[in-house]
């Protein structure tokens, strides 16, 4: 058993690890969204107590984890608008000026009007209604629309009960002085009930141009970029019968050409990668409406597509180069390149959206290149992002295939000294 | 010079470290004077190594191998072509140029495999059992060669378990086993100065014994 420590991690370890991963990655699909706990971003402009009644209902529900201050800080508008365009929260809601005063406006509306059919001559002070007022909700722009109606459900659910909560209070008051609360004006019932109403807005002026996610926007990327990752297959396969061939032998000692070699397949693979991508894109733009499918909408800034699919394409090659060199026959190397980049996928986002996986399998997400694959594109293509925004995820993607390719080259250098 | 030892000696180990694919436990080596480690830039530029594995991309023509090795070496296009036309001529595979490495019988691909180590003319050959396994047409081309080549002033190391090979080719020989250096001197002399060997064969078996040695990959 010694003998075969590899073949042995594949038949066994491999296929457990696959299936918790699967597993957890399939837990939340097989779950209604109902059932799921989301981190919530809240920007509270009222301080009034229909504000303070949606919030402690948010913070005390079991789907929502309310964040209303970071640093100490109250979460301003702008604050959570750039949150959520980074990507660092799914969801927020902003909680407008003057909710709660509206509210006690309609509720005192409907107690007067109840108070002169009861004969009491006291009156609650009253203004004109104004324009139904919303509480704004927000979506990160990669949120699926399941996802978005499910959180409006739910919020929606929240602010209607706030609602009657303080309609009841202000009824109550009256019921002391009059038992005749069927005369309550109906129409006027139901405009308080509307009063405050859930309104998802896009982010930003972006975001008024671009596309909610559907079909084409997150398979088109997720699935080019499992295809690019597939890669590997092919580049472990070729070191491997390099080694066994002896042409890695003969390039070795040629003086100083191992790092140039080696550079000139990477750049040869990468650019492959970002052949196909580009393929890929093609499809999602001008294929798919054969199919009757929307066609994919490219982002505002659709030339980083291809500084994104270079950097996707590095990562990838390396990841090649990396299994071609630790493992030493072909048998070992295609069943661990194909069923790992089958994981990091589901890992990373690119079967089940990460936002709605468990919190332990969302910080494993980082780990995995397909999910900064993917976040890259996203930026682009959803968000509409710009250099700025998608910094980050081309720079871990370059990272991760550097860190690769320098471990590739220690690793076989030690092996060419236990020959 | 004939590197000669039984199995596991450490002939391949020795070439290896020559060529700074392994670096020594301890001590050191050197070629010309240059060290096998610090400077093995330059020696690889000086040596030319003909490994027992068949050191080729065999799916590429020999033509195309040459090419490729010869670019690497820095070579130019004319000089590529005009070595490694009359490295075919001389080794018999001139009609074969343009056919893949992976269609080579074993002996064409031996014979591909010392063409690509001379591309770039090196002062020392070293080859490593470049004889085994192939046909005795091919044997007896590659010794004929390593004759000529030799007659060039060129130098040449060279392993083999067949004695009578060394006793063609070599002018010296140095006998070595389980790692340690055990005698040299021309083929000749050291068969007059070994007790009752007619042949350079009798001698490596009076020093390395008749005990079978399995060597270990």
């Amino acid at each position: 058993m010694k003998r075969d420590i590899s073949g042995l991690l594949l038949l066994l370890v491999m296929p457990a690890a696959l299936i918790i991963v699967m597993a957890l990655v399939q837990d939340a699909p097989f779950r209604d969204y109902q059932e799921l706990k989301f981190t919530m971003l809240l920007s509270d402009n009222d301080h009034g107590s229909l504000a303070r009644q949606i919030t402690d209902g948010l913070k005390h529900s079991k789907n929502f984890q309310v964040t209303d201050s970071i640093d100490g800080n109250p979460v301003n508008d702008n604050q959570l608008k750039q949150l959520l365009n980074k990507g660092e929260y799914k969801i927020g809601i902003v909680i407008p000026a003057g909710v709660t005063a509206e509210i006690v406006n309609s509720a005192n509306i409907v107690v007067n009007d109840i108070s002169k059919k009861a004969g009491i001559t006291a009156t609650m002070p009253i203004r004109e209604m104004r324009e139904q007022m919303y509480v704004r909700l927000y979506f990160d722009p990669v949120s699926k629309p399941a996802f978005r109606t499910a959180i409006g459900s739910a919020l929606d659910k929240y602010i209607t009960f706030s609602c009657t909560n303080i309609l009841m209070q202000r009824l109550s008051m009256l019921s002391k002085g009059s038992s005749d609360n069927d005369t309550a004006n109906k129409n006027d019932l139901r405009k308080i009930m509307q009063g405050i109403g859930v309104k998802e807005e896009p982010l930003n002026d972006r975001g008024k141009n671009m596309l909610h996610i559907n079909s084409v926007q997150h398979n088109v990327p997720a699935w080019a970029i499992f295809g690019m990752f597939f890669i590997v297959i092919p580049i472990a396969g070729h070191i491997i019968r390099e080694r066994e061939d002896g042409s890695a032998l003969r390039v070795a000692l040629i003086p100083n050409t191992t790092l140039y070699v080696t550079l000139g397949k990477i750049i040869f693979y990468t650019l492959i990668c970002v052949f196909q991508f580009m393929l890929m894109l093609c499809i999602g733009l001008w294929a798919m409406p054969w199919f009757g499918l929307p066609a994919l909408y490219p982002g505002l800034h659709s030339w980083l597509l291809l500084p994104i699919s270079l950097s996707i394409g590095f990562a990838a090659t390396a990841y090649g180069f990396f299994t071609g060199t630790v493992f030493r026959t072909i048998t070992q190397a295609l069943p661990f390149g194909s069923v790992s980049i089958v994981m990091w996928s589901a890992i990373g986002g690119i079967w089940v959206p990460i936002e709605i996986l468990p919190k332990s399998m969302q910080h494993l997400a980082l780990v995995s290149p397909l999910h900064w694959s993917l976040e890259a594109i996203n930026d682009v293509i959803l968000r509409n992002g710009d250099v700025n925004n998608v910094l980050l995820p081309v720079s871990v993607l370059l990272f991760t295939g550097a860190a690769l390719w320098v471990a590739s080259i220690i690793i076989s250098n030690k092996q060419q000294q236990s020959i | 010079m004939g590197l000669l030892g039984p199995n596991g000696a450490g002939k391949t180990t020795t070439i290896n470290i020559l060529c700074g694919l392994v670096k020594p436990d301890s001590g050191s080596a050197q070629i010309s004077g240059q060290d096998c480690i610090k400077d093995i830039a330059h020696i690889r530029y000086i040596i030319g190594m003909v490994p027992q594995q068949i050191a080729l991309f065999g799916n590429l023509t020999a033509r195309e191998n040459f090419t490729y090795i010869g670019r690497l070496y820095g070579l130019d296009s004319v000089t590529i072509n005009n070595r490694s036309k009359n490295l075919l001529e001389r080794l018999g595979l001139e009609k074969q140029a343009d056919k893949r490495i992976n269609a080579y019988s074993g002996g064409m691909k031996r014979r591909a495999n010392i063409i690509a180590s001379l591309l770039h003319e090196p002062e020392l050959l070293i080859l490593d059992e470049p004889t085994a396994g192939v046909d005795v047409q091919s044997r007896a081309m590659i010794l004929q060669f390593l004759k000529e080549y030799r007659g060039q002033n060129k130098t040449i190391l060279y392993t083999s378990h067949l004695m009578d090979e060394a006793e063609q080719i070599c002018d010296e020989v140095v006998i070595i086993d389980e790692g340690r250096f055990i005698i040299e001197g021309t083929p000749q002399t050291l068969i007059k100065n070994t007790p009752n060997c007619k042949r350079l064969e009798d001698v490596f078996l009076h020093y390395t014994g008749h005990i079978v040695r399995d060597g270990l990959q």
